[in-house]
């Protein structure tokens, strides 16, 4: 393998695939990463054996061939080389080290033989379809942080994404932790109609979302009941799921809740953050009293006192007292963009509907506490 | 770089090493057929535990079925590109891939890449589990813990990366301690689908009943002679043919054992300790104490390998004085063990056995002076002698 390439390019894919490789590896070949030159291209690939980044960037390879070298190593190499260098990675035959040429610098890296490198996916994924990055952003912004970090039901541990029928077809992203729901839709685009449902692993959902940060434009998923695929241009990452099957989230989305609160969402998330400071206990329980064009936000502990606060707000239902997790809430307020939000309540003790008024997409489905 | 130092230096080092690096396996055709059929007959059940005397082949074994198994994917599938394509425009019997052909053994060519990503380590749909390394005591821990395991979780949560079987391959099994067996038993209760667990144990009576009942047990024998030899002239074909045939009659049918004695010299010290044992009950002192000051140095490996020669030495003792078969590993051992044993009876000797095992016990717990521990095992087993 002989090759000569820019040394940004090289560093942008190297920063792009390197994240996933982990600091410490009891795993020789997974702190590696695999090079394969071929027909003007270098492809970078990097796995912890549940996802892969893959990246090719343009090179002028002099002779094809396939290696591996340790990925934070290339990497520190590469980046303190000088701006605008070009760099020669050369190898000779199958076992012999890599030499990387910059300049007057020379580096030698030890390597493992491509073979040893895990492979993804074997077979086809059959459903295929694009969505823009803004869509893929936003089905992930206003859902990730409901994922549940809890392993004994570790079908919850992702973000479930599926078609349905509903509402005219959209794709829906939906995540829960037991106490708290988020449902964001999309329009469904073309070829995702038959897709099955899936989940989509925490780690898999934080990678993807660094990668969004840096592509505009469109990102075809490809994916199969085991696998998913997101390709942006030049870069890809295939991932496995989760082996399991997601609750029937329908089922926790009421209905037929009637007192509809609609407050300004500014003012009222840091009238909620500012009242939580007196709570000690870990969830940080608000007490919302609504009653005629008026809400009271209180807490009270027995170790600090107490504080109240008071907004005015749209309510015209009988009045009624509910006790929210604050963190809870402001995850929520934080993910809504308009001007105000609303509070769809049965009562007290029944679970609360939370939606943007601008942006009918985003529903959220949070629990109340007993204050 | 050559081959064999990266095969030292970069492979993950652990119990799993040598065994997921092995193509060939001699001695369990029985064992190995039991797999294939379970596999082939389409109700492989989810966990297997392999158990059988230390250093035999059973993680050989399981490295061998795990390849097998990912090379092969489940039984009757057939390949993705087969089914696609679909029949044959002129109705020829469809050319079956290598991969579909039935399969009569569990071998893996070292060439697949399969056994490569194995051996690696790099497989997506392969779990090893074995004593992991304690960073902040800085040695190899002496149990698998907790978190060792709940790794195997977070393995079986998510979908398989080849499509086909998942395997979580547990080496030392007994090395568990309770609440890593038990945080594995909930996943054994509940199997994933299309996965398959290898537990490999030389002590299966240390693990729970429950996990117990929930595996398949799969007992394999110790090595005959003939295969012992067939293994050590592949391995070690070094050795002197008398020290060769030493060997094989000191590593009681494991493999493992005779390696290691080769390795650390074994014979050598077995001649040595039958040597001083030969002139009991009148013991040489001199040699008593240039032996016990050899094995005295934190760095002498010879140590624990005594407490382990004597220790067996004399059970074979016990064992011919009972009317067992003596074996002799050593031309006048027979002779010194009839004369041994008959100067005392047998449940003494048995006491003494005792004693001396629990000695070398007591001293690897609370650090003894090793040179005093040789000089009063063979002080004991002078006066035992005397008696």
């Amino acid at each position: 393998m002989k090759l000569t390439i820019e040394r940004a390019a090289l560093l942008r894919a190297l920063g792009h695939v390197q994240s996933v490789v982990e600091r410490r590896n009891t795993i020789p070949i997974l702190s590696n990463v695999l090079l394969e030159a071929q027909s003007g291209k270098l492809k970078l690939t990097a796995t912890d054996m549940d996802l892969a980044i893959t990246e090719a960037v343009d090179a002028q390879v002099a002779t094809a061939g396939a290696t591996t070298a340790a990925a934070h190593t290339l990497y520190d190499i590469v980046r303190k080389l000088p701006d605008g260098a070009q760099v020669e990675l050369a190898q000779k035959g199958e076992n012999a080290p890599l030499t990387i040429r910059a300049g007057r610098s020379v580096f030698t890296l030890q390597c493992l033989p491509p073979a040893d490198f895990p492979v993804m996916t074997k077979d086809k994924l059959p459903h295929e379809f694009t969505v823009t990055a803004e869509e893929l952003k936003g089905l992930i912004d206003h859902t990730r942080f409901a994922i549940s970090t809890e392993e004994t039901r570790y079908y919850l541990n992702g973000i479930y994404l599926h078609a349905t029928k509903e509402a005219g077809g959209v794709l829906r992203a939906v995540a829960t932790d037991g106490h708290r729901l988020a449902r964001f839709q999309v329009p469904l685009p073309k070829g995702a109609a038959e897709m099955p449902g899936i989940i989509i692993p925490r780690k898999t959902v934080a990678e993807l979302r660094k990668l969004l940060d840096e592509s505009e434009g469109n990102v075809e998923l490809s994916l199969s009941d085991t696998k998913i695929r997101f390709a942006f241009g030049d870069a890809a990452m295939t991932s496995k799921l989760i082996d399991g099957t997601f609750p029937d989230y329908e089922r926790v989305i009421p209905s037929g809740n009637d007192k509809i609160l609609e407050v300004p969402c500014k003012a009222f998330a840091s009238a909620v953050d500012r009242v939580s400071t007196i709570s000690t206990e870990k969830s940080r329980a608000v007490k919302l009293a609504v009653g005629k064009g008026s809400l009271t936000l209180s807490a009270t502990s027995l170790d600090n006192g107490s504080a109240v606060e008071e907004l005015e707000v749209s309510f015209d239902a009988e009045p009624l007292e509910i006790g929210f997790n604050s963190r809870y809430l402001l995850d929520i307020t934080e993910r809504i963009a308009g001007e105000s939000v609303q509070f769809t309540m049965a009562d007290g003790a029944s679970p609360t509907l939370v939606r943007d008024v601008d942006d009918a997409a985003a529903l959220y489905v949070l629990m109340p506490m007993r204050v | 770089m050559c081959a064999a130092a990266r095969d030292s230096e970069d492979q993950p080092d652990d119990s799993l090493t040598g065994p997921l690096a092995e193509s060939e396996l001699i001695g369990h055709a029985q064992a190995e057929r039991a797999l294939l059929d379970a596999w082939a007959g389409g109700r492989l059940h989810h966990a297997w535990l392999i158990a059988g005397p230390e250093g035999i082949g059973k993680a050989t074994l399981a490295g061998r079925f795990t390849r097998f198994l990912l090379a092969h994917g489940i039984a009757g599938k057939k390949s993705q590109s087969a089914v696609e394509a679909g029949p044959s425009l002129f109705g020829d019997p469809e050319p079956t891939p290598a991969s579909d052909a039935p399969a009569t053994s569990l071998y893996v060519a070292p060439g697949d890449p399969v056994f490569q990503r194995v051996k690696s380590r790099g497989h997506g749909d392969l779990f090893t589990v074995t004593r992991g390394y304690d960073d902040k005591r800085k040695r190899e821990r002496k149990v698998i813990v907790i978190d060792d395991v709940r790794h195997v979780r977070d393995f079986t949560g998510l979908t398989a990366a080849e499509d086909g079987y998942r395997v979580v391959l547990i080496d030392g099994a007994e090395d568990m301690n309770r609440n890593a067996e038990n945080a594995l038993l909930k996943v054994l209760e509940e199997p994933p689908k299309r996965t398959i667990f290898l537990l490999v144990s030389h002590a299966p009576g240390r693990l729970l009943p429950t996990t117990r009942s929930r595996c398949r047990l799969l007992a394999l024998r110790a090595l005959d002679d003939d295969n012992v030899s067939a293994l050590l002239t592949k391995h070690r074909p070094d050795l002197a043919p008398d020290e060769k045939s030493a060997l094989i009659r000191l590593a009681d049918g494991s493999i493992g054992r005779a390696l290691r004695l080769a390795e650390e010299g074994g014979v050598a010290l077995y001649r040595e300790m039958v040597a001083l044992l030969g002139k009991l009950p009148d013991l040489d002192i001199s040699a008593a104490h240039a032996f016990s000051s050899k094995l005295a140095p934190p760095t002498a490996v010879g140590y624990e390998l005594f407490g382990e020669l004597l220790g067996d030495w004399i059970a074979r003792m016990v064992r011919a004085g009972a009317g067992g078969r003596a074996v002799e590993v050593l031309p006048g051992e027979v002779a010194l063990m009839d004369r041994l044993a008959g100067g005392r009876s047998l449940d003494q000797w048995v006491e003494v056995w005792e004693k001396i095992a629990h000695l070398f016990a007591r001293a690897a717990a609370v650090n003894l002076d090793r040179k005093q521990v040789v000089l009063s095992v063979l002080l004991t087993l002078q006066s035992a002698a005397r008696a």
